[in-house]
């Protein structure tokens, strides 16, 4: 049989991946007969950008000919002229031409708008997007949302199906909560493992209220992967129940050194105010409620907008990159400054990064990757955040017939608020975040088909926090003043070796294979010390911080303190398999033994298997529906972990307290063992007309159990210990529909338009709990998990309204507690629509969350009937209420008065481009844009935003959808410029 | 050639492993119990450890106190608008409605349990005789606690797994083990200082268990033994004759900053060193019921006008003027220890204060569970028990008070009044009459001579001298007034709510050995 008609059956039958792959191992071994009667065609093959193509296969199909293109992109082939010329890569449509009598021919191939052959990176590998069997879901730069940012999840904020990503408050660098796939968390963040560049990271903030990522620059990341279903995480393991988020960064590329320039500059300004009674509003309101008309105190005072600033924002980034075949290398450096809309509350940030691919040896057999990413910020913030003592409640509540200003120009002190003028320069609250991350990376090809490779790293911050209240602002009988000085150490150390293999094993079978060995370890430790002022004395009115001469304090007024973790230890053992049978059939197992040091000592490993099989049907010869250009189909199971408690819970452990005391601070639990989560996850991948269309659907189904769970002790117990860790029998169940679509709806010469939408509903479920579980502390816990319910399900007394005294009526006169409302989202959705005009673009994203119930703490603390007795502020709507709400009524506890719709659909950013292109003679590119950062929310919730998320856990166990007066949401108008040379 | 390479790599890849730690893990600021063991005088620092958790539980009053106090007729914490309702939790103490799953309830039951639980766990260690019995002291007098609120004491052995259930005494089987700790101990108690476990406060202890013991055999109808009765004399006998404690000059010496010197009433204390003692949040004695605008307070609880007005005018214990070094001038000469009632001065320039509406801050005798008028936060008589320590507010030199004299000579006088046999013992005499008299007609106190006394009179003499004290809803349970109708709360209680129900949680966590109390 001719050697080319070997190879054309060949071609029927084996994965066109492996074909190029293998047509070359062919070719040497036997080189092909010659057609003497037919002239030698030679020509070149070149992508759109005009680099080459090399391998692509050329053939005239008449004649059985077939060549490959060679590393410069370059053929020859044996034809005739009237001959047809195709061309076939994979990644690109397949190209045929007839020849004429030309001896030499250029050819571009038009890449494939699906880009399968991108690589998404699995834990510990890469895989090309079509051979991805688990679900993940990838974004990258190019579609990130746009605007100044402060941390990288910020850019895929409503940009995957599935991932909740929700600004706690609008605090800049403050925290996100970030759920993937529901809420199934019953312990610790629930939020995923972060993954940057192969290093996973700790996930823990220094300081609560501030975002574990703001050490990493956004403008270094060039994509993000989300790894959702189990099949996909396993090999993560422990770590991996809550899903994994891998981080990429941008890597040097050969060729010219080449420099990017980024600045943007911009104005921020609250996005939404809570209502509350304006001065005439107020009058008007003592007259009706009849309470001392003393308390109008005939000025009109905006409290909240003395508060307020328009704060201004820049960013600056510099990148150089560049490279050869034997090195790349970028470096990057990043200024960030963003004021807050509270006076006096900043963001700074100042990043040096440098990542280095070099590869040693004549055979390029050795590679080396260096990667260092140095980071400081410096987070301004109003102190203390919320509550009663915060400067947000004071602004809400103050008078607003009151001025703020006495007449001799002193601030107006008012028992048990705080002046909101005051506290914007009397009150300081920094903290100041150094982050290193380093790794360095040799690997070495040992043969073609494996690879050995080693990954150290060093993950290290320290954080100071010093705030300090001025002594002119205490309440009287309280301290005169008080410094606070608090130092946090977070380290995170990993070795990882890694054995890569990539062989076809079996004829048509590829194995793509990776197994490991790594160890992490921990390290938290910290320390704090804090002076009240000296009585009568004070700091003095020095005009100095406080925090930089406590030892002024009051001998009998300090408190110092200091923790160290214990060591907290990973040993892990993994492995991953992804079979590949002729491109159709795809299977990939994975398993990871974990072994911790947290476990007691009768369960210190776990075990995380995971089986993931695709079916690529658009590859079958049976599938013949010519519009549909992909299609497959793919179905996963694993199981993965979780131990997000405290290190130190196994065994007995004694604490130190003030005056050389020893106290157990523990129930100690040696049969403590992992958290299961397993999930199954069916998914459809498909493409169409021309790949103009493309779409992922998943269904997914995750069971939580042995859920870690901090129970009651069983007393008697010690004291100090308010938990007891134990794996709790019971389940929590998360299901959903995840759909994301693409689609280039217009493709014109000048004009285009595109649209990616992304949907997810969800479903959340508690059942095989011995006892409900109470969290959300709102002066006592208003959330339950319980058998039958959502996660977190709001329990409080129904509110039916109030009787004909105005006094609040309950269900059963509030003696029963009753599951009023769920802050789950049952469905989550993304638009980005954008479109270009010639060299214009307009690019929109806009997310929202919808079906969940948000506890409005303000409207029942601060801005409750009983604040206008004393001579305070109150809510608009309580003042609107068609019933006169009575001034003794006890409104402030918790009801379900208080728990309102929390459904929005948010514009994150709209970006107006322009790219001037290459016309200049010194920049290669450049484009100038206008960005609306959340510019407008739509919502029916009164509070700030409704992204609200305060923290109210009771004994570790997470509250959500609690909103506290809190740093209000911001929006932002940017304009920027991106030049590259 | 590539096969070898690969073991090779994977042979040092285990060696890498193995060369790593065994997962053991090791504290960094902590310690475990083995190196706790090893340190010096651990049980020292840990008995020490334990009289600062006693700080936490009682100094605040917000602990066990609400149990004790507010569901009787001489506390209330009534709900004023939007500040003292927290979901009813505090009115349904004073109603005695409350359900299995109260917050307080439960606070209080984990919070005696944690003292129960340290104090066994200090057996595990090196402590001396004497430290092994101040800690068995404490111990006992939790479970005392335990039992006179929740009738199940549960308990471990020291060193047991705390994932195992713990097992439970009921009842007298409770309070003979209770009995027999303290016995055991005595000889090896020290005989003071008040503020450490004390001989003396453990035959006060013994007084309590045996004064009550009928109780906890059958709590509606209790049925008093002349044995029992004739022990509680003679342990009263026993520290009357130890000549340690007499009548302080003026009652609230007793209970004032500098009572470490001046209370010589007083047979067990926690120690309060301002800035030093941690835990010690006394303040909230009187940050609770004082009105805002009296200096940093809360605006809480108060007691009830049939309760103010079982004093006579004259009589010192229903509040006075009284002052201590670096205490506020009080030029208005208002009342500012004991039951504050009426118009109130600032205590600094006498001016009449006003409340946070404007109207003048006047107490008034009325009170309800839950206001329902405008005058929501001037209602109610205030208790001042402990003079504010004015130059340490929040960290006070007030020592906190357990046990006294007076209700040494008051448990004395009623059992004889319950069929014991009196003896002389001082110069209180031998008759409840005398006692009661040498009580009441001493000049700290100035109330006058009562001719004969009942069993309804020391009842009620109870009332009078240890207010607040927590004492009450003991002994309106043992004279059987716990039930009955008293102000704001205008019904028979179920006799259910003579104990306490244990909370559902340790229910849930424990149901090998806890079952639920009748009736909840």
């Amino acid at each position: 049989m001719p050697f080319s008609l070997i190879l054309l059956l060949i071609q029927e039958t084996i994965p066109k991946r492996c074909f190029g792959l293998l047509s070359v191992f062919i070719f040497i071994i036997c080189p092909p007969e010659t057609m003497l009667s037919q002239r030698l065609i030679q020509g070149k093959i070149t992508d759109s950008k005009g680099d080459a193509v090399t391998y692509a296969s050329v053939f005239i199909r008449s004649a059985n000919n077939l060549s490959l293109t060679d590393l410069k992109g370059s053929f020859a082939i044996q034809a005739n002229p009237g001959d047809t010329l195709s061309v076939t890569f994979l990644g690109f449509y397949d190209y045929n031409k007839v020849l004429d009598s030309s001896l030499y021919v250029t050819i571009t191939l038009q890449e494939l708008n699906l880009n399968l052959n991108e690589l998404v990176v699995l834990g510990y590998g890469v895989v090309k997007k079509k051979d991805l069997t688990g679900a993940v879901a990838q974004v990258n730069a190019k579609d990130f949302n746009q605007g100044i940012m402060t941390n990288p999840m910020q850019q895929i904020q409503g940009k995957v199906s599935g991932l909740q990503i929700s600004n706690d408050n609008g605090q800049p660098g403050g925290a996100m909560t970030i759920k993937l796939r529901g809420n199934s968390a019953l312990s610790g963040t629930g939020q995923p493992l972060f993954v940057l560049d192969g290093v996973p990271l700790d996930g823990r903030s220094l300081q609560a209220g501030n975002n574990p990522l703001n050490f990493i620059n956004p403008d270094d990341i060039t994509s993000i992967d989300v790894l959702k279903d189990a099949s996909a995480t396993a090999i993560y393991g422990t770590r991996a129940a809550y899903g994994v988020i891998i981080i990429n960064t941008k890597k040097g590329q050969i060729g010219q050194p080449q420099i990017n320039l980024s600045v943007s500059t911009g104005v921020t300004s609250i996005l939404k105010r809570i209502d509350v009674l304006n001065p005439s509003q107020y009058r008007a309101a003592l007259q009706y409620y009849d309470v001392n008309r003393a308390f109008d105190k005939g000025g009109n005072t905006d409290a909240m907008g003395a508060l307020l600033q328009h704060g201004l924002q820049k960013n600056y980034t510099l990148g150089i990159s560049g490279g050869n075949e034997n090195g790349k290398y970028r470096i990057s450096g990043n200024v960030l400054n963003q004021d807050g809309i509270i006076k006096n509350t900043n963001f700074e940030k100042y990043g040096i990064s440098f990542t280095g691919n070099y590869k040693f040896l004549e055979s390029k057999k050795l590679t080396l990757d260096i990667q260092m990413n140095s980071s400081q910020y410096k987070q301004d913030s109003p102190w203390p955040e919320v509550g009663a003592a915060g400067i947000i409640y004071g602004a809400l509540k103050w008078n607003p017939t009151d001025s703020l200003i006495n007449a001799d120009g002193s601030f107006k002190r008012i028992d048990g608020i705080l002046n909101p003028a005051t506290v914007t320069e009397k009150v300081k609250n920094n903290l100041k975040v150094t982050t290193v991350l380093g790794s360095i990376s040799p690997s070495y090809k040992i043969t073609d088909w494996l690879e050995y490779k080693l990954l150290l790293s060093i993950n290290y911050s320290t954080g100071i926090a010093r705030s300090s209240v001025n002594q002119d602002i205490i309440q009287p009988g309280n301290p005169p003043g008080n410094a606070t000085i608090k130092n946090y150490e977070l380290q995170t150390s990993l070795i990882t070796h890694t054995l890569h293999i990539d062989k076809e094993i079996f004829p048509h079978l590829r194995l793509d294979a990776v197994a490991g060995y790594e160890f992490t370890q921990f390290e938290n430790k910290g320390f704090s010390l804090s002076g009240n002022g000296v009585t009568g004395t004070g700091f003095g009115n020095f005009g100095l911080d406080y925090t930089n001469y406590v030892q002024y304090s009051s001998l009998t007024g300090r408190s110092i303190s200091s923790f160290a973790d214990a060591t907290s230890e990973l040993r892990s053992f993994f492995g991953r398999s992804i079979f590949n049978f002729n491109e159709k059939y795809l299977l990939t197992a994975t398993f990871r033994a974990d072994g911790s040091s947290k476990f007691g000592a009768n369960n210190k490993y776990g075990y995380f298997p995971s089986f993931a099989a695709a079916w690529n049907i658009s590859n079958e010869k049976f599938f013949k529906v010519h519009f549909i250009n992909s299609f497959k189909l793919r179905a996963g199971w694993g199981k993965t972990g979780n131990q997000e408690f405290p290190a130190g819970s196994a065994q007995a452990k004694y604490s130190f307290f003030d005056g050389g005391i020893i106290k157990q601070v523990n129930n100690p639990n040696p049969d403590l063992k992992w958290q299961s989560d397993r999930q199954y996850n069916i998914g459809l991948d498909f493409s169409f007309l021309n790949n103009r269309f493309s779409a992922t659907i998943d269904y997914f189904n995750k069971a939580t159990t042995h859920l870690l769970f901090p129970s009651p002790p069983i007393q008697p117990a010690p004291g100090e210990a308010v938990q007891r860790w134990i794996n709790l029998d019971g389940q929590i169940r998360n299901t959903g529909l995840e759909a994301m679509i693409h689609g280039s709806i217009i493709q014109g010469k000048n004009f285009g338009f595109d649209l990616s939408m992304n949907a997810t509903f969800l479903k959340n479920n508690v059942s095989g709990l011995p006892a409900p579980v109470f969290t959300g502390f709102v002066t006592g816990p208003i959330q339950i998990i319980q058998n039958g319910y959502p996660m977190n399900t709001f329990f409080t007394r129904k509110f039916l309204g109030f009787d004909k005294d105005g006094f609040s009526i309950h269900a059963d006169d509030g003696a029963t507690f009753y599951p009023v409302g769920n802050p789950n989202p049952k469905t989550l959705l993304g638009i980005s629509p954008s479109m270009h005009y010639n060299k214009l673009s307009l690019t929109a994203n806009l997310y929202g969350a919808f079906g969940q119930d948000i506890y409005f703490t303000p409207l029942m603390f601060a801005l409750n009937i009983g604040a206008i007795n004393v001579g305070s502020n109150i809510g608009t709507s309580i003042y609107n209420n068609p019933v006169k709400e009575s001034l003794a009524n006890p409104a402030q506890s918790p009801s379900s008065r208080f728990i309102f719709k929390g459904n929005y659909m948010k514009m994150s950013s709209l970006t107006l481009n322009y790219t001037l292109g290459s016309t200049n003679p010194i920049f290669k590119t450049a484009n100038i844009y206008l960005t609306g950062q959340n510019l407008f929310v739509l919502t029916k919730y009164p509070g700030f935003s409704p992204e609200t998320n305060f923290d109210a856990n009771i004994n570790g166990i997470p509250s959500l959808g609690i909103d506290a007066p809190h740093y209000p949401a911001s929006r932002t108008l940017i304009a920027g410029l991106n030049v590259s040379f | 050639m590539f096969q070898r390479s690969v073991l090779r790599i994977v042979s040092c890849i285990f060696i890498l492993a193995s060369g790593c730690s065994k997962l053991d893990e090791q504290f960094q600021g902590d310690l475990t119990r083995a190196q706790v063991g090893v340190a010096k005088n651990n049980a020292t620092i840990l008995l020490q450890g334990l009289y600062y958790t006693l700080e936490g539980v009682f100094t605040s009053h917000l602990t066990v106190f609400p149990l004790e106090e507010l569901c009787t007729d001489e506390a209330i914490a009534p709900t004023r608008g939007q500040d003292w309702d927290d979901n009813g939790v505090w009115r349904v103490l004073h109603q005695q409605k409350w359900i299995s799953n109260n917050d307080k309830i439960s606070e209080c039951f984990k919070a005696l349990n944690g003292l129960v639980y340290s104090s066994t766990d200090l057996l595990n260690y090196n402590a001396t005789a004497e430290e092994q019995a101040e800690a068995r002291f404490i111990r006992a007098w939790a479970m005392y606690l335990v039992l006179d609120l929740f009738d199940q004491v549960p308990y471990r052995d020291p060193g047991e797994s705390l994932i195992q259930e713990a097992r439970v005494r009921k009842g007298l089987d409770a309070l003979n083990y209770i009995i027999s700790e303290l016995n055991a101990i005595l000889s090896d108690l020290p005989s003071g200082p008040e503020y450490k476990a004390n001989k003396y406060a453990a035959k006060f202890l013994l007084m309590k268990c045996y004064l009550n013991k009928a109780v906890y055999e059958n709590r509606s109808n209790p049925v008093f033994l002349p044995t029992d009765m004739n022990k509680v004399i003679g342990f009263a006998d026993d520290i009357i004759k130890s000549n340690k404690y007499t009548f302080s000059a003026n009652y609230f010496d007793n209970f004032a900053p500098e009572n470490g010197s001046k209370g010589k009433e007083n047979i067990f204390t926690l120690q309060n060193i301002p800035g030093t003692t941690p835990n010690n949040n006394l303040y909230l004695a009187w940050l609770i019921p004082l009105h805002y605008n009296q200096g940093p307070a809360v605006n809480g609880w108060t007691t009830l006008s049939d309760f103010y007005n079982k004093f006579e005018v004259g009589d010192k214990r229903r509040g006075m003027v009284y002052t201590s070094p670096g205490s506020p001038p009080n030029p208005a000469g208002g009342v500012n220890v004991g039951f504050l009632v009426g118009q109130q001065y600032d205590y600094f320039n006498g001016t009449p204060l006003t409340d946070g509406t404007g109207a003048p801050l006047i107490f008034t005798p009325e009170v309800k569970n839950l206001e329902v008028n405008n005058n929501l936060q001037v209602t109610g008589i205030r208790p001042i028990k402990y003079f504010p320590d004015w130059n340490n507010y929040y960290s006070p030199d007030n020592d906190f008070v357990f046990y006294r004299l007076s209700d040494v000579l008051l448990m004395k006088a009623e059992a004889i009044l319950r069929g014991g046999t009196g003896t002389a013992a001082g110069s209180y005499g031998d008759n409840p009459t005398s006692i009661v008299n040498a009580i009441r007609t001493d000049t700290s106190r100035s109330a006058s001579l009562l001719p004969t006394v009942s069993l309804e009179d020391v009842y009620n003499e109870r009332g009078r001298e240890l207010w607040w004290e927590g004492w009450r809803r003991q002994d309106m349970i043992r004279f059987k007034k716990f039930l009955l109708p008293f102000q704001e709360k205008n019904y028979v209680s179920d006799p259910k709510y003579l104990v306490y129900p244990i909370p559902d949680e340790q229910i849930g966590v424990n149901r090998k050995f806890l079952v639920q109390n009748p009736g909840y």
